[in-house]
């Protein structure tokens, strides 16, 4: 008997230890997994609001990509080395500021939306097919607002359309050219306008803060601008116009636009808000003590008062004097056009990035409009701008290089700063099969020290050191890449 | 005393009834008689023993001198003894009734030693020691209790064949690295330790980062040495398959000194040791730094306005505070003391064992404020609750509270310690502040800004270290229940269940005056806690089988068990700044908390094991191991494991036509073949997880992010070894030789890691920087080993002995995973070498520009072609040579080898400089014993490997405002200077004379005296005197004469393994020191 109970006791003993193999699964206490994951539409929201989030992070970024290599600002002592070498162009593939991961995270977070999106949809019944599409649509935007920066940056970068789930993904994908990149967004884009959101949010910042069926149709201006489709750019634009919420702001309070924000022009802006810890990098960039950004000599130019009749855009606006030689960039600063008024406490953290505002794409009009020889809409947009900023009107010779030069230089003085100019000036460089690339080389070797120009606009003849360089980490991870032509030494 | 004596002879017969055979048995009767007076002897030993010459069985003469013995086997001898006679063997004769007359005798019987455990009960295995055919060697550790050494690791130094020990750092209570027969996975590769058959902790993955360093990853043996009986090195997977997935490096079993039967044994012993460090490298004092300085701001400026702080301007208001000729290394450095005391009781009945230890080490650090004191305790219970079953009961505690100091990151790429700090601190500063009339204010002078940078990147060491804290306190707990029922002669079933709980808590405070900065500096004030908690639960059943078949030639044993581990952990660490005052150290008051983190973890494991094994005739084995292990860090598709071993061994020695070989031993010739396996450090690495973003939200809404993609092929690193051996004992035991050739081959190695900077680099195309880990590659580790005991002299007096092991080991890289960058750093410049693995290459490798001395004018500066021919521009004037684009060289720099002969010195132009893995280690000893004296020594080496000297890298380089060795004494200064060994000149911030090249490569070779000993023990007469058992006086030296060509302090520094890109490489850690030590052990 008792032989009998040490066996049942031993067996028991044994038998507790195996069990199911449930006992294995262990999930991790903090974060949720993939299998959890992707149940509820709050969960597809989430994962937009990511993407948003991840992309405004990169406000200084796209500062330095829009503004250092043109000729508004002058790097000062505190400006990061490989951005003082990216401003005399004299990049190399070992400059980290050629890494394009923080572009890519954010057509992750986008990939995985429109990738996962319809799965929710199967699960969760409150997930209504508009509300689907509409937070996908706002991933496609983001995503070809994404690559839109890319190709432009780099011209030809891998395509990538699928999220990164499991190690079974194929991370090694080679470079699509500008063309294939261009083409999918547009059709991306084309087809989700539908769906886009149209201003039904309950706040202004969300209007403005997320994509817009505006934001859409300026995004895709701007393509095809860069595309040199001016019929589309214009039937873009239609759009836009016939938004009667979207207004120029009077010249009054055009300072608006940058404190408080998400004017009446704006059309699409990434939202800081540092009161909630979401902080944007351009006050640190550009406040008096950084030392990192200042107005360059041309800016003084066109702004300063000694120099210029810019009084709604100049100084006190766009930039601001604190004594000679000491100039910085206001609107990321400044509370009010007054020069007095700097952003304080949690403020300072709260400039939003302005993408598209309207007297953008209107000049973006006169562009196409001037090119497709309209030169009088074109010119009378133009003036429609600097009657704004009352500064006189100009009166143009009927010549596509007359007007690309006036567009040029109302840009500069409008978006001053907004990460616009660089961009601006490779498109004029890139038009017509690079007939103005001359043009593009004076205007940023204007900004450079005598000693270097020589150099600088050397290296600048060869349009494909326009673009950079693949960030050299990059290759050695992925052997399928071939390094960008004018650094492939 | 008798009775004691009795009752040992009759466990010894109990313990060997695993032997028993069941044949006929004989009944033996007799009386023992004195011869003399022919009285009875009561209490007098009959034992049987077999042809091995093993007690089988036993009885004792009753109070009229009789004894009935039933024999086992009538084959057997039968002996008689007791104390004061001469022993006797007795005729076997059941028939009559034997009458033993025994003589008395001069000489008391000595010790009583009884072997009756004939197997190891603490492994998986079921197989006799003299039987395993697999790689293992056992160690005895008796013989270093006297020495200075604190942990096993240091112990078995030099002593095993194939195990590479490094000291992590020479700090108290800082580990040491232990790698069995090379690297052979990416990471750490630390063997399994197993305490009494319970495999003890890994250090888990997600420990609090910001506190767990290399140290602590190697801090794993951490009891007290004296309690350690003996230590097993299992080397290749045929063994080590019985530990599965944990098995991977290689495993240490150690087993503790259990309860011996007999009377109450109390021992205490208490060793003294002096520590002290090896002569430091001289550096320049205060003057000698001021010209050199002063130089290299000519070179590279020509006329310039000199610094105030070097200007020995009378006027300068801290002109006393930059005029000193401080010796930062010295004053940084201590002799100390360590105080081990031990202290042991032991003993038992026939029901109950016990074995209760107490030890306290006070170790003092060769650095100032370094220190350890470890508490440990050990309980060792044994039941013998009826003949067959057994209830043991271990408990463990220990305790360790180290101080260390504080490593300091200012705008320096890393932290960088207190000795480092030592080694470049101007020597014209003052250590302590005076006042601008050269009065002391009694304040260390920590200036915010000094000549050298920030006051934090050039902090004041001895501050630093004097009044920063970084101490660390451990608690571990270790609880081990066995419940052992022997069914019959042949079966019997073990139930283990073992508890193990850590502890620890570090706390670091810097306050404000100990560095130079500001009272609101984000880094001063600073006060930081973490707490990490493990524990685990082991189960482990277990039915194991001795041979049930009555034919003797064919051995069936072996046994079955199930495993069940499940282990956690949680961390949690508050770091806050600006404390009110720089005595409150506390971070929990309220002042500005800069982090607050909280983490945890679980991982669970399901094994089962299979081991047979098979002898025939004694003479031929085959041995089995077959282990599943599912891990729940794997999903469902890769998560059981297979891990095999089969081992053969053929005991030829016993073969008949070799019986004529007089010389020959016991000897046996083994060749196993196994699979072990490794899983991932983190045990969470397969899921995709959604988390919460940098701030949380965009606008009003929860903003939700994927932070690491999805491992579904995600599966066990496996290691399949190889190994071939020989046992050769010859003769009559006088020489022993153990060799063993082996291959180790890692496949599917885990790349990836714990941490984000270890990850598997993926393109970031994928949104990613990396993949936790990736299965990939193959790496193959060939070596052989060699281990060599001779026991020269062995008289009654005398007793000499040598012992000699080598070992070489050879690590290639044969395949990389596709897609693998092979570059972890490309980066070069000054200090600066270029990480890679390179296939065909061994882990560990060097690389870097190749130094070929320095250029003696600026008109031999020539780039030349591949023919040597010089290279010239178009109007026919050579070209000089070149450093990237930037720079070109000058008569004084150093050259550099143009290995692509294109006239620039760039990335193309790295090669291999160099292999961290020594060719051989090992080393070699010698015994010697006379009478109650005894002598030994003990050597180490390693050869053929490569150090990058990261002090010289430092101290040589004369482009910065670093202090320098002397070794800069001998620069170039002007033109056309050329003497063989000459230094390049000094030039401040010059872009290439300090470039990653071989120039600080160097041959780390050295052979040490690692132990030498003289010990005297007090002779019984003396003992039996002083009412004492034992009495040992040992006087020891440890580490006392390396002999190394290395220029450093010490060549066992810094050899971390931990990432395998930069191994090697010495960073000024705190050099192991030479201790002195005197012991004295007593026992009652």
């Amino acid at each position: 008997m008792r032989t009998k109970a040490k066996y049942f006791l031993i067996s028991l003993i044994v038998l507790m230890q195996v069990s199911c193999s449930d006992w294995l699964d262990l999930q991790p206490p903090g974060g949720l997994v993939r299998d959890e994951f992707w149940k509820t539409k709050e969960d597809v929201e989430a994962v937009v609001m990511a993407a948003y989030e991840s992309f405004a992070s990169l406000d200084r970024t796209l500062f330095v990509f829009g503004e250092v290599r043109a000729d508004l600002v002058e790097g000062d002592f505190n400006q990061p080395w490989n951005e003082q070498l990216l401003m005399e162009n004299n990049i190399y593939p070992d400059n980290s500021i050629s890494s394009w991961a923080n572009f890519y995270k954010v057509i992750n977070y986008c990939n995985e939306v429109i990738k996962n999106a319809p799965v929710v949809r199967e699960i969760d019944n409150t997930l209504t097919d508009f509300q689907m599409y509409s937070l996908m649509s706002e991933a496609y935007f983001l995503r070809s607002l994404s690559y839109f920066y890319l190709v432009r940056l780099y011209r030809d970068v891998p395509l990538i359309l699928e999220p990164s789930e499991s190690d079974d993904t194929d991370f090694y994908k080679p470079k699509s050219t500008e063309s294939e990149v261009l083409n999918q967004i547009v059709t991306d884009l084309e087809t989700n306008r539908v769906y886009a959101p149209s201003g039904g949010f309950p706040t202004i910042a969300e209007n403005k803060g997320r994509a817009s069926k505006a934001a859409y149709d300026a995004l895709l201006a701007d393509i095809e601008l860069w595309r040199f489709n001016y019929e589309r750019v214009l039937s873009h634009i239609r759009n836009i116009e016939q938004n009667i919420e979207i207004v120029m702001m009077p010249s009054a309070r055009w300072f608006e636009m940058f404190y408080p924000g998400n004017s009446l022009e704006s059309i699409f802006e990434f939202q800081f808000d540092g009161n909630r810890n979401q902080n944007n990098g351009t006050y640190g960039l550009t406040q008096r003590f950084s030392y990192q950004y200042d107005p360059s000599q041309k800016a003084l130019e066109m702004f300063a008062f000694e120099f210029a009749s810019e009084l709604v855009r100049g100084e006190d606006a766009s930039i601001k004097k604190y004594g000679d030689d000491d100039y910085i960039i206001w609107k990321y600063v400044g509370m009010a056009p007054d020069g007095q008024t700097t952003r304080t406490g949690a403020e300072q953290f709260s400039a939003n990035w302005i993408v598209y505002r309207l007297a953008d794409v209107m000049l973006m009009k006169a562009e196409a409009l001037s090119q497709l020889e309209r030169y009088s809409e074109a010119l009378f947009i133009l003036n429609d701008i600097r009657e704004r900023a009352n500064v006189p009107a100009v009166g143009l010779a009927n010549t596509r290089v007359a007007f690309e030069d006036a567009i040029l230089n109302e840009r500069a003085l409008e978006l001053a700063y907004e990460g616009k100019r660089w961009f601006d000036l490779l498109r004029m460089g890139r038009r017509d099969n690079f007939a103005r690339k001359d043009k593009l080389i004076e205007v940023i070797v204007s900004n450079v020290p005598s000693t270097q120009k020589r150099i600088l606009a050397a290296k600048l003849t060869n349009p494909l050191g326009w673009y950079l360089p693949i960030y050299d980490t990059e290759i050695e991870r992925n052997k399928n890449l071939v390094q960008n032509p004018y650094y492939d030494f | 005393m008798k009775k004691i004596r009795i009752t040992i002879i009759f466990i010894a017969a109990l313990c060997s009834f695993l032997i028993t055979n069941a044949q006929e048995r004989t009944i033996l009767r007799g009386r023992v008689i004195d011869k003399g007076d022919k009285t009875t002897i009561i209490g007098a030993n009959i034992v049987e023993y077999d042809s091995d010459d093993r007690v089988v069985n036993g009885t004792i003469t009753n109070v009229n001198g009789d004894f009935v013995l039933q024999m086992s086997n009538p084959a057997n001898t039968v002996r008689v003894s007791v104390i004061g006679y001469k022993a006797q063997e007795i005729p076997v004769d059941p028939s009559k009734t034997i009458m033993i007359e025994l003589e008395t005798s001069d000489v008391a019987l000595g010790e009583v030693t009884v072997t009756a455990e004939a197997r190891s009960v603490n492994t998986l295995t079921n197989i006799d020691d003299r039987d395993k055919a697999s790689s293992s060697v056992k160690v005895d550790l008796m013989d270093m209790q006297d020495i200075g050494v604190l942990s096993a690791a240091d112990a078995l130094q030099g002593k095993v064949s194939g195990l590479d020990i490094i000291a992590a750092s020479g700090d108290p209570g800082s580990g040491s690295q232990l790698v069995i027969r090379g690297l052979s996975s990416m990471g750490n590769s630390q063997p399994l330790i197993v305490i009494d058959g319970v495999p003890q902790f890994r250090i888990s993955s997600s420990f609090d980062l910001s506190s767990a360093d290399t140290e602590d990853i190697s801090n794993l043996i951490n009891i007290a040495l004296q309690d350690i009986k003996s230590i097993e090195v299992l080397k290749d997977a045929a063994s080590t398959a019985v530990y599965g997935s944990q098995g991977a490096d290689g495993v240490l079993l150690i087993e503790t000194h259990k309860g011996r039967m007999g009377k109450v044994q109390f021992d205490y012993q208490y060793k003294n040791s002096l520590n002290f460090q090896p002569p430091a490298i001289p550096m320049l004092n205060g003057d000698e730094y001021i010209m050199l300085q002063l130089e290299a701001w000519h070179n590279a400026r020509g006329v310039f306005t000199i610094p105030q702080e070097i200007a020995y301007n009378r006027d300068y208001v801290d002109f006393h505070n930059y005029s000193q000729n401080t010796d930062w290394i010295k004053e940084i450095t201590q002799n100390a003391m360590t105080h081990d005391h031990y202290f042991s009781i032991g003993g038992g009945g026939e029901k109950t064992r016990y074995f209760t230890s107490f030890s306290y080490v006070d170790e003092g650090g060769t650095t100032i404020n370094t220190s350890s004191q470890r508490f440990s305790t050990r309980v060792n219970l044994d039941y013998f609750l009826s003949r067959n079953l057994l209830f043991q009961v271990k408990f463990n505690y220990n305790s360790n509270a180290i101080e260390r100091n504080l490593s300091i990151q200012g705008n320096h790429w890393r932290p960088r310690n207190v000795r480092e700090m030592a080694y470049i601190k101007s020597p014209n500063m003052s250590i302590w502040e005076y006042d601008a009339y050269g009065n002391l204010t009694g304040e260390y002078f920590t200036p915010i800004n000094s000549y050298q940078g920030d006051g934090v990147t050039f902090f004041n060491p001895v501050a630093v270290a004097k009044l920063g804290m970084n101490d660390r306190m451990m608690n571990s707990l270790e609880n081990t229940f066995l419940l052992q029922y022997r069914f019959n002669d042949w079966l019997l079933f073990r139930e283990t269940i073992s508890f193990q709980y850590q502890g620890e808590k570090s706390k670091n405070y810097l306050p404000y005056n100990a560095i130079g900065a500001d009272w609101l500096a984000w880094n001063v004030n600073k006060a930081e806690e973490s707490n990490n908690l493990n524990q685990s639960i082991r189960t482990e059943s277990q039915i194991a089988f001795n041979s049930p078949f009555a034919n003797q030639d064919h051995q069936l044993t072996g046994a079955f068990t199930w495993i069940t581990e499940q282990s956690g952990y949680e961390w949690m660490n508050i770091q806050s700044n600006r404390t009110p005052s720089t005595d409150i150290k506390d971070p929990a008051i309220d002042a500005q908390i800069n982090w607050i983190g909280t983490g945890s973890g679980e991982s669970r494991m399901l094994s089962g094991l299979s081991n047979v094994n098979y002898k025939y005739l004694d003479r031929y084995m085959i041995q089995t191991i077959l282990r599943a292990d599912a891990h729940s860090s794997f999903g469902s598709n890769n998560r059981w494991g297979l891990f095999k071993g089969l081992a053969l061994g053929w005991r030829f020695s016993s073969e008949s036509f070799l019986n004529s070989l007089d010389w020959l031993g016991e000897s046996m010739l083994r060749a196993s073949w196994g699979v072990a396996g490794r899983q991932p450090g983190d045990v969470y690495a397969r899921f995709a997880t959604y988390e919460s973003t940098g701030t949380g939200s965009y606008m009003l809404n929860p903003a939700i992010a994927p932070t690491s993609i999805q491992l579904n092929n995600l599966k066990w690193e496996n290691i399949t070894s190889y190994n071939a051996g020989i046992q050769l004992s010859l003769f009559n035991d006088r020489v022993y030789i153990e060799s063993d050739v082996y291959q180790k081959i890692t496949t599917d190695i885990l790349f990836g890691g714990t941490q984000p900077s270890d990850y598997y680099l993926i393109p970031t195309t994928s949104g990613y920087d990396g993949l936790k880990y990736l299965n990939g590659g193959k790496m193959t580790n060939v070596g052989w080993e060699l281990m060599l005991d001779g026991r020269a002299v062995r008289t009654k007096d005398w007793l000499v002995s040598f012992n000699f092991n080598t070992s070489q080991n050879i690590n290639t890289f044969n395949e990389l995973p596709e897609n693998f960058n092979p570059e972890r750093s490309t980066s070069i410049g000054n200090g600066q070498y270029p990480l890679r693995v390179q296939e065909g290459e061994p882990i560990g490798s060097f690389f870097g520009f190749r130094y070929l001395g320095v250029w003696a004018s600026d008109e031999d500066v020539v780039a030349r072609d591949v023919d040597g021919n010089i290279l010239r521009d178009s109007q026919g004037r050579p070209i000089p040579l070149r450093y990237t684009d930037s720079y070109t060289f000058k008569g004084g720099d150093p050259i550099y080898e143009d290995i692509n002969h294109d006239g620039k010195i760039d990335l193309n132009d790295v090669v291999y400089i160099g292999d961290s893995n020594p060719d051989f280690i090992g080393g070699f000893g010698a015994n010697l014993r006379y009478k109650n004296f005894d002598f030994s020594a003990a050597f180490h080496y390693r050869i053929g490997f490569d150090i990058i000297n990261g002090v010289a890298l430092q101290t040589e380089g004369m482009n910065n405002r670093n202090n320098q060795s002397k070794a800069v004494l001998s620069r170039w200064r002007v033109q056309g200077q050329n003497e063989p060994g000459l230094l390049p000149k000094a030039y401040m911030n010059h872009p290439a004379n300090n470039l990653g090249s071989d120039r600080y490569v160097e041959k780390g070779d050295y052979v040490r005296l690692n132990n030498i000993k003289f010990g005297y023990q007090l002779s019984q007469e003396m003992c039996n005197r002083l009412g004492v058992r034992k009495a040992n006086f040992t006087v020891s030296a440890r580490k006392l004469f390396t002999f190394t060509n290395y220029s450093g302090q010490d060549p066992e520094v810094g050899q971390d393994a931990s990432n395998p890109f930069w191994i090697g490489v010495d960073n000024a850690n705190t050099p192991p020191p030479k201790i002195v030590t005197f012991s004295i052990a007593v026992g009652f």
